[in-house]
């Protein structure tokens, strides 16, 4: 009898125990505050635990489950930390998800089969990845550092940054595309704005890339760790990645690595492409504490360095690059206050960048012959930004407030092979300083059941300057009046329409309203070589506001399995910066030109994607982009757009094995800029890849095998700078270990 | 005594320190004459010493002059100088002004000249004064002065063989950016007389050679006569190194041989 007490006592402690772990907690909408049902509560990318009921409500045990993902159809995906006394965890509508704000993720595609883009991380690097993806094309100058562009436009027209961060180049040749900066490994997700409606968050309505990095997670202790190895090219890279949290669960870290290093690749019918080697070495620490109150604290370093960049295209070489970027960022918990934070966030970021012509025969090239040039750019910067929610006479918005200032610096010396000739030295940039400030704001309106109407605005206020004297009386020597600082207010705005017509067919349009003052390049600039057209640049502190008007319209058809979206875009510039011939330096080897508003331009085109489950596990995906870009002062084409071009790719899943293949096109390319640049037509290509991914050991170890290039095509891309061709035939191996 | 009375000490006295150093330098908004002493000779218990911003070199120089009776500075009631270069088989002088009290500190006088040759085996220079005192007497004397080298004098000459005398007054020191462009012209009458020539035109062509041939010009405005024999325009380096200039003159509708003038920018 005292034994059944003892075990009935056992069993009811041991019961309430597990009582105890039980928790239930409640979803819903940010906006709303309404309760969302069919939630789905998943431990890890995959696995569902739950739903949530019709009041939105769920219930795990505690002890089993504490660290949760939380993704429910039309609503970002939220990671959570689990907790006694929780009880009601907010989703964020993400209503314009199908349209022109891309979301791209990179590592599990969840159920948005929309934003499939397939998993091939593993084997492919930032450049590729951005390549593939429609309405985006890359700039090319060799193998290494492909600068994106979004519908044409790159650059000082688009706004790519990190987390949300500023980082400006260093490198007045663009040799330095901020995305190199965020291994693939590191890449949580890319947010892709191409129309730049999200004006409220990007503060000047151009086109916006967010790549967001991976954060610290409060979940087990887990590593990976992988590596590649491509012929003939020699291209190797080991990476490692891991996370690991307390047992509580507050405190976690993460941490990625890498290591790349290719010799020269080899282009279609074996020429091997001279100096286009490379090697870099990305780390990345991320740390998150979480507070009882919800509220966590965010720490993150990005380092970055690269060696020994061979630029084909270009005159010079990069011998080191090196970038530290770092964050705090602070995540307020949810409330139900009138005015709330969601996060604030404070960076700093420096760039330093050194290229030379040592390796190169310089007593025989056709551009600045008989001298070595070699530059150095600096670029840093600072910045703040905070963003919440507010209730006003009923009415909810989210705000956003962004800061930053920049410092930008570049120097080019020319050494003589002639020992009689003394040393030149130009300065590019000096004490340019960029200060930026905007306040904006976004207003979600349901208009009915089934049309969503979204309206955003910013003003921002930019300054522009010099701090150094002789660098200053350059523009007043050029223009005959002192630069001084050069200040703007900026005003952006957008509106967007989404009509959910049925359960498959949704309409979505924006208009976006954009002005743009020019970078501290178009501004302040100085006889910066310009590899498209051969002239060396000056800016132009006087420039107007660019303005630009951007129309968008969406089409997306979408059932279990297949799915369909066409888009429509037509941008109206005013005011177009660009470079205009400049004083007759008396010289065909030296040509310049400054920057000028040169009148209107306009770039229409459209994307198509779908994606189709043809059953047997087999999926078929294509994509399509093409942009008529035409500069109606001039009345030619604006330079350096891509042709008409897309991608069809085929996926056969079985078990454990994944086949894929891929055809990659685009088409030929006669619409080129004559008067504005030194184009030449590019002819049409295709090119057939095939991966093979295999899981073994649990699906623990991933090997990938790709033979890319098959038919060992020789072909450059139309918007490969010096018309460096593309990798011929190469295969590449990865081995993927998780832990 | 503590450590918070040591701290309040160390404290107060930093800040008067700080006070001290920003306002002493805060004081320096006039400006102020750099010289350095060229020569000096004493005639009858005056000191004419002779000051000037650097070493005389040919082309410009602005020459400051004090008159000391002991330790006392003088203020005369006329002072006139002439520069005189000693040359083997003749003498002859070089464009300059008569001295006038000097605009920024009233201690000197001062005077532009024009130096047209350095001194050397070729020849020396002197220059010789006169001055009246306060009290009625007059007092001359020589000083013989050592002229450099430069970059920042050329000459041309007409088909009657009458010469002109180009100098580069301005930038001094060349360097990267905009900077003032001016050229000071004077001819030869006689090997005494070297007036200025404000009625040219002037046409200049920057340039730099890089090599192998190539080079490249830079922006500039071509300076034009502002009188007394100024020439004045800007030039916008846009690189340091070296550049060359070359200036033609213009006069009475004929063009006079091209001159070149070959000197370093410097980057700041
Ligand atoms: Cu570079
Ligand atoms: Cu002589």
């Amino acid at each position: 009898m005292k034994h059944l007490i003892l075990i009935i006592g056992l069993l009811f402690t041991g019961a309430e125990a597990l009582m105890a772990q039980q928790i239930s907690v409640k979803v819903a909408d940010m906006t709303t505050k309404e309760p969302i049902v069919q939630a789905h509560i998943k431990d890890g990318p995959n696995s569902v635990i739950t739903v949530t009921d019709v009041n939105g409500m769920f219930t795990v045990d505690l002890s089993k489950y504490s660290h949760l993902t939380i993704t429910a159809v039309g609503y970002a995906p939220k990671n959570i930390h689990l907790q006694r006394g929780m009880e009601v965890i907010y989703l964020n509508p993400e209503v314009f998800r199908d349209q022109t704000e891309l979301l791209v993720l990179a590592n599990e595609e969840g159920e948005q089969n929309v934003h499939a883009y397939h998993n091939r991380t593993a084997d492919q690097g930032m450049d590729q990845f951005l390549d593939n993806i429609d309405g985006v094309s890359t700039t090319k100058r060799g193998a290494f550092g492909w600068e994106p562009a979004v519908r044409g436009q790159s650059d000082q027209r688009m706004n790519l940054v990190i987390d949300g961060m500023q980082v400006f180049k260093a490198c007045v040749d663009k040799m330095d595309p901020i995305t190199s900066y965020v291994e693939t490994n590191n890449l949580s997700k890319l947010q892709i704005d191409k129309s730049g409606s999200g004006v409220a968050q990007n503060g000047t309505g151009v086109s916006t890339v967010n790549l967001v990095t991976q954060k610290a997670e409060s979940a087990p202790t887990s590593f990976n760790f992988s590596t590649s190895y491509r012929a003939p090219d020699q291209y190797r890279t080991v990476s490692l990645s891991g996370n690991t949290s307390d047992a509580s669960g507050r405190n976690a870290v993460r941490f990625s690595g890498s290591y790349k290093k290719a010799d020269d690749f080899r282009a279609g019918n074996d020429r091997t492409i001279q100096n286009t080697q490379y090697e870099k070495l990305n780390l990345n620490v991320n740390y998150r504490h979480t507070f009882p109150s919800q509220h966590s604290l965010e720490a993150g370093y990005i380092m970055d360095k690269a060696y020994d960049i061979g630029y084909p295209a270009l005159l010079m070489d990069a011998t080191k690059a090196l970038a530290d970027i770092g964050q705090i960022r602070f995540n307020f918990a949810p409330s139900n206050n009138d005015f709330q934070f969601n996060t604030a966030q404070v960076y700093a970021n420096g760039v330093r960048h050194w290229m030379d012509d040592y390796g190169r025969d310089v007593a025989n090239r056709q551009v600045m012959r008989g001298m070595y040039m070699p530059m150095y750019g600096t670029t840093t910067t600072y910045g703040a930004k905070l963003n919440g929610a507010a209730t006003l006479f009923d009415h909810q918005f989210d705000w956003f407030m962004d800061a930053y200032m920049s410092d930008a610096f570049g120097d080019m010396l020319m050494e003589s092979l002639d020992p009689s000739i003394q040393d030149m030295l130009i300065y590019n940039l000096d004490e340019v300083k960029t200060n930026n400030a905007s306040l904006g704001f976004r207003h979600r309106i349901q208009l009915s059941d089934n049309v969503l109407m979204k309206i955003e605005e910013s003003i921002r206020y930019k300054t522009l300057r010099t701090d150094s004297e002789s660098h200053a009386s350059f523009f007043q020597g050029l223009y005959g009046e002192a630069p001084g600082t050069r200040a703007k207010f900026l005003l952006s705005g957008s509106g967007s329409v989404l009509w959910m017509m049925n359960n498959n067919w949704s309409l979505s349009g924006s208009l976006v309203y954009s002005e743009r003052m020019g970078n501290h390049m178009e501004l302040f600039g100085h006889y910066i070589y310009n590899y498209t057209d051969g002239f060396f640049y000056d800016g132009n502190p006087w420039l107007k506001t660019e303005r630009s008007i951007n129309t968008d319209i969406n089409a997306t058809w979408e059932t279990t399995g297949h799915s369909l979206s066409f888009t429509l875009f037509h941008k109206q510039y005013f005011n177009y910066i660009d470079g205009v011939l400049g004083t007759d330096s008396g010289s065909n080897d030296f040509r310049f030109k400054q920057y000028a508003n040169v009148g209107d331009a306009v770039i229409t085109g459209g994307e198509f994607r779908s994606f189709n489950d043809l059953g047997m596990m087999i999926t078929l995906e294509n994509r399509l982009s093409y942009l008529y870009a035409h500069n109606q002062t001039l009345d030619e084409p604006l330079p350096l757009m891509p042709p008409l071009k897309g991608n069809t790719t085929l996926h056969f899943h079985r078990g454990r094995n994944m086949f894929m293949a891929d055809l990659e096109w685009a088409a030929e390319q006669n619409r080129i800029a004559e008067i504005s640049s030194i184009e030449d037509q590019t002819g049409a290509y295709g090119i057939f890849n095939l991966t093979f991914e295999r899981r073994w050991m649990d699906g623990d170890l991933t090997s990938i095998v790709s033979l890319n290039n098959i038919l060992d095509h020789y072909y450059h891309t139309h918007t490969s700078i010096g018309n460096i061709p593309e990798a011929g035939r190469n295969l590449m191996i990865s081995l993927s270990y998780q832990f | 005594m503590n450590i918070q009375s040591m701290l309040g000490r160390l404290m107060a006295v930093t800040a008067l320190l700080v006070f001290a150093v920003s306002c002493d330098s805060s004081d320096n908004n006039d400006p102020e004459l750099d010289l350095i002493p060229i020569n000096s000779v004493t005639v009858d218990g005056y000191t004419v010493s002779l000051e000037a911003t650097n070493e005389l070199e040919i082309g410009a120089n602005q020459l400051f002059w004090k008159i000391k009776q002991g330790d006392d500075t003088i203020t005369p009631q006329s002072f006139t100088i002439s520069p005189i270069m000693d040359m083997a088989t003749m003498s002859h002088s070089t464009p300059f002004d008569q001295p006038e009290t000097d605009a920024i500190d009233d201690s000197y006088l001062s005077n532009l000249a024009v130096f047209i040759m350095p001194s050397g085996d070729m020849g020396s220079w002197t220059i010789n004064f006169q001055f009246t005192t306060q009290s009625g007497s007059d007092i001359s004397g020589e000083m013989p002065i050592n002229v450099n080298s430069s970059w920042k004098i050329m000459n041309t000459q007409d088909g009657n063989g009458k010469k002109y005398f180009v100098t580069w007054f301005e930038p001094q020191r060349p360097m990267s950016g905009n900077n003032d462009l001016t050229f000071l012209v004077h001819t030869r009458e006689t090997m005494m007389n070297f007036p200025a020539v404000s009625d040219a035109e002037m046409i200049v062509y920057p340039y730099m050679g890089m090599g192998g041939g190539t080079g490249h010009s830079t922006p500039f405005t071509p300076p034009v006569a502002t009188g007394n024999g100024f020439y004045e325009g800007d030039i916008n380096y846009s690189m340091s190194g070296l550049w060359t200039t070359t200036v033609e003159l213009v006069v009475e509708n004929d063009t006079l041989p091209e001159m070149v003038f070959e000197y370093s920018v410097i980057a700041k």
